[in-house]
């Protein structure tokens, strides 16, 4: 008796929620495929958590042109081959009006022609690469700064603030991000009257740079800064063997830099350590990232781990505000929407597109590290940016 | 040439016929798996000569596939984004590319040319010996391409590579090189392979140079490698030195002592049960929702699934599903034999 009446409980609450889901407006659908597991998913998951949280935010709010919006998320485990799979599935599977994932270029160059065939617009939040966008094509947009900007902003900080005149420049030699932003910045430090007095590479994984300290501690002039383009995984252990062999100069580096295994591997090593990144994610930091980390902190039980957060959020915003210029959910007019972006305020800067280039000009953060704490050093937006 | 193998061959055609309707009838996510699936059967197919069938037991494999994926890229990039991709290549290379099919048979000579001069002093070797030696050539090809700047681009994402790669080609190139494998595996060549694995001494007394047989598996494996990264650069269209490393020398391992070693059929089915099974269980980790109940999403639950059911198989049957068998039809009975039964009262 007892067991058909539960029957009968299940049975009307499934169909009371069938009705409730045929009553509301159909979704806007937005394709979001991220690295949740695997190599890239300190930074990817919480831009996907960022991202979340916009999207139920604007949800709550009444949605976009009436409707609400609907994340389809994938998990692309950090491998190229399943980011082909999951993109071919989800332009496959129904219609989408745009899509937003990935912090890296290698996902986002494996998923790019399949949308671009599609002609589906995707906004990544954090592959930071300026060149990305040309070499999928006219859907590829960047929610975040180019490398190019960032190293520069570096560059601009380390000789006007940090008065570095020489600076020693170490790089991983094994990613395209590390590579570029390298690159980048010896053509903006030296543009700004800074000489590098050498050079060195590690690779991502190596568990010590006893050589390339000591090289660095033998030189007759000894560099005022050292610039390591650095990946997350390994930031802290380098910082940490740095200062464990005596060398105290200022470290700089770029986003990479911006996880918590920075400090909680580098520990005190991280001290007089500066990178720049898209936001600072501290309660002492502006209105709206506080806001953003109250609310991030309620969704998901923790803090924002890092700016990749906030980007995934302002990446939604975005996608939001091109669909309702937009009018409609159709790829191609949300394309040319997205294009169009003017003056967009997000938590992380204000995006602009320039006619014809999918890399917004936005201002980069500094940020700083004294007595094992970040502390907001300098808002920069170079002078000078190198071409991608 | 036996039933069995007359049988497989037929398969084979058919399957590829049908290959041609199927990548206009399936939605491009079906379309685009079997491709992948079948690229990665021959690249698993290709490690069975060397691992299986002489017991080399290479883990230097995957640099074969950089090797090929590399020398197919840039022999096809067009010349106009050659020119602003690897703006330093050496004039030689600069001014020309080849199509599709001529750039992956470069590309799959390139890499057993690779192979005779790595595997020469290499096979010397036997034991954990040449696994760890091989190894080390994994690595270094992945120094190579990270430093060898103006050929590949160093570390950063090789890309531009026109998007050949269909279903009637992997599929194609499959059953050619399991026609050319399974041939030469049941030559004598073959059986020379499987008798420098029994008994090295036995092996020489009988007159089977340990060495030349076992460079000859190694670098006929390289050629089909070669094959394989060529179509997977033509695939995705992008890579970078780090997509041919440990993670992918695991994933084709696991398929080879999946599906059993030495073992052609065993070496497919081995792909296609790992490569079905984590397509699914990745759709399910996604979390479902049966109306009211509804299961959250548990990403990265499907790689501990999927290791979960690699120990049980390995526990239940420790030389794969397969082992050093292949998958053999009953011979039936022979036409003579036939005519006689029909004509009996």
């Amino acid at each position: 008796m007892t067991l058909l009446r539960r029957e009968l409980l299940l049975g009307l609450a499934a169909s009371l929620a069938l009705m409730g889901a045929a009553l509301a407006a159909d979704p806007i659908r937005i394709a979001a495929p991220f690295n949740v597991t695997g190599g890239l998913s300190s930074l990817d998951a919480p831009a996907l958590n960022g991202a979340k949280l916009k999207v139920a935010e604007i949800n709550a709010a009444g949605g976009v042109l009436g409707r609400p919006l609907e994340l389809e998320v994938f998990d692309t485990k950090s491998d190229a081959t399943t980011v082909a799979s999951v993109a071919s599935q989800l332009v496959g599977g129904g219609k989408l009006a745009a899509g937003i994932g990935f912090t890296d270029s290698d996902s986002a160059l494996a998923l790019g022609p399949i949308f671009q065939k599609a002609g589906i617009p995707f906004v990544t939040p954090g592959a930071t690469s300026p060149k990305l966008p040309d070499q999928v094509g006219d859907t590829m947009f960047l929610a975040c700064f180019g490398d190019n900007v960032q190293a520069a902003a570096g560059a601009e900080f380390v000789r006007d603030q940090l008065k570095a005149k020489q600076v020693f420049l170490l790089r991983d030699n094994s990613a395209e991000y590390t590579t570029l932003l390298a690159k980048y910045f010896e053509a903006a430090y030296v543009k700004a009257g800074g000489t590098i007095i050498g050079h060195d590479d590690y690779k991502s994984g190596d568990k010590s740079l006893t050589a390339q300290i000591t090289k660095i501690k033998a030189m007759a002039t000894k560099p005022d800064a050292i610039y390591i383009a650095a990946n997350p995984d390994d930031i802290g252990l380098v910082v940490k063997q740095f200062r464990q062999a005596g060398v105290m100069q200022p470290i700089i580096g770029g986003d990479g830099y911006d996880t918590p295994l920075l400090l909680s591997v580098g520990g005190k090593g991280a001290n007089d350590v500066y990178f720049s990144t898209h936001a600072y994610m501290a309660a002492d930091g502006t209105k709206p990232i506080q806001a953003f980390i109250k609310a991030y902190n309620a969704a998901n039980k923790t803090d924002p781990e890092n700016a990749f957060a906030a980007l995934g959020y302002d990446t939604v915003a975005l996608v939001a505000d091109a669909i309702k210029r937009a009018g409609s959910d159709d790829p191609a007019k949300v394309k040319e929407a997205l294009a169009a972006t003017k003056g967009l305020e997000g938590i992380t800067g204000t995006i602009s597109f320039r006619p014809g280039v999918r890399v917004p000009d936005k201002t980069a953060t500094i940020i700083g590290v004294k007595d094992e704490k970040l502390f907001l050093a300098a808002q920069v937006t170079p002078s000078f940016v190198p071409a991608p | 040439m036996s039933r069995t193998q007359t049988i497989w061959i037929g398969i084979g055609v058919v399957l590829l016929a049908l290959s041609f309707f199927a990548q206009n009838l399936l939605p491009d996510y079906a379309v685009r798996v079997l491709t992948i699936t079948c690229i990665n059967a021959l690249l698993v197919a290709s490690m069975a000569p060397a691992n299986g069938m002489t017991g080399v037991f290479s883990l230097g494999h995957v640099g074969f596939v950089a090797v090929g994926a590399y020398a197919a890229g840039i022999l096809s990039l067009p010349v106009a984004t050659k020119g602003s991709m690897l703006p330093d290549l050496p004039g030689w290379l600069a001014g020309w590319y080849l199509s599709f099919l001529p750039s992956t048979l470069v590309a799959g000579c390139v890499t057993a040319a690779v192979a005779i001069v790595v595997g020469a002093p290499l096979l010397r070797l036997s034991g954990h010996f040449v696994s760890v030696a091989t190894l080390g050539f994994l690595v270094i090809v992945n120094e190579i391409v990270i430093n060898a700047d103006s050929l590949t681009r160093g570390a950063r994402t090789f890309t531009g590579v026109p998007l050949e790669t269909t279903l009637p080609w992997a599929l194609g190139w499959l059953v050619v090189g399991l026609i050319a494998l399974g041939r030469i595996a049941s030559s004598p060549t073959g059986r020379a392979w499987r008798a420098t694995r029994e008994d090295v001494v036995a092996a020489r007394a009988i007159g089977i140079e340990t060495q030349p047989t076992r460079l000859s598996a190694f670098v006929l494996g390289a050629f089909f490698a070669g094959i394989g990264g060529a179509l997977y650069a033509h695939y995705l269209g992008s890579f970078s030195p780090k997509s041919f490393l440990f993670a992918y020398t695991f994933t084709l391992i696991s398929m080879l002592v999946i599906g059993g070693m030495g073992s052609l059929s065993g070496a497919v089915l081995g792909t296609v049960v790992v490569t079905a099974l984590s397509e699914v269980l990745r759709n399910l980790e996604r979390g479902m929702d049966f109306g009211a109940l509804s299961i959250p999403p548990l990403y990265g639950a499907s790689q501990i699934a999927l290791g979960l059911l690699f120990i049980a198989i390995m526990i239940l049957r420790p030389e794969g599903l397969l082992g050093p068998r292949e998958i053999r039809f009953p011979n039936a009975r022979s036409p003579k034999e036939t005519t006689h039964d029909s004509a009996a009262p």
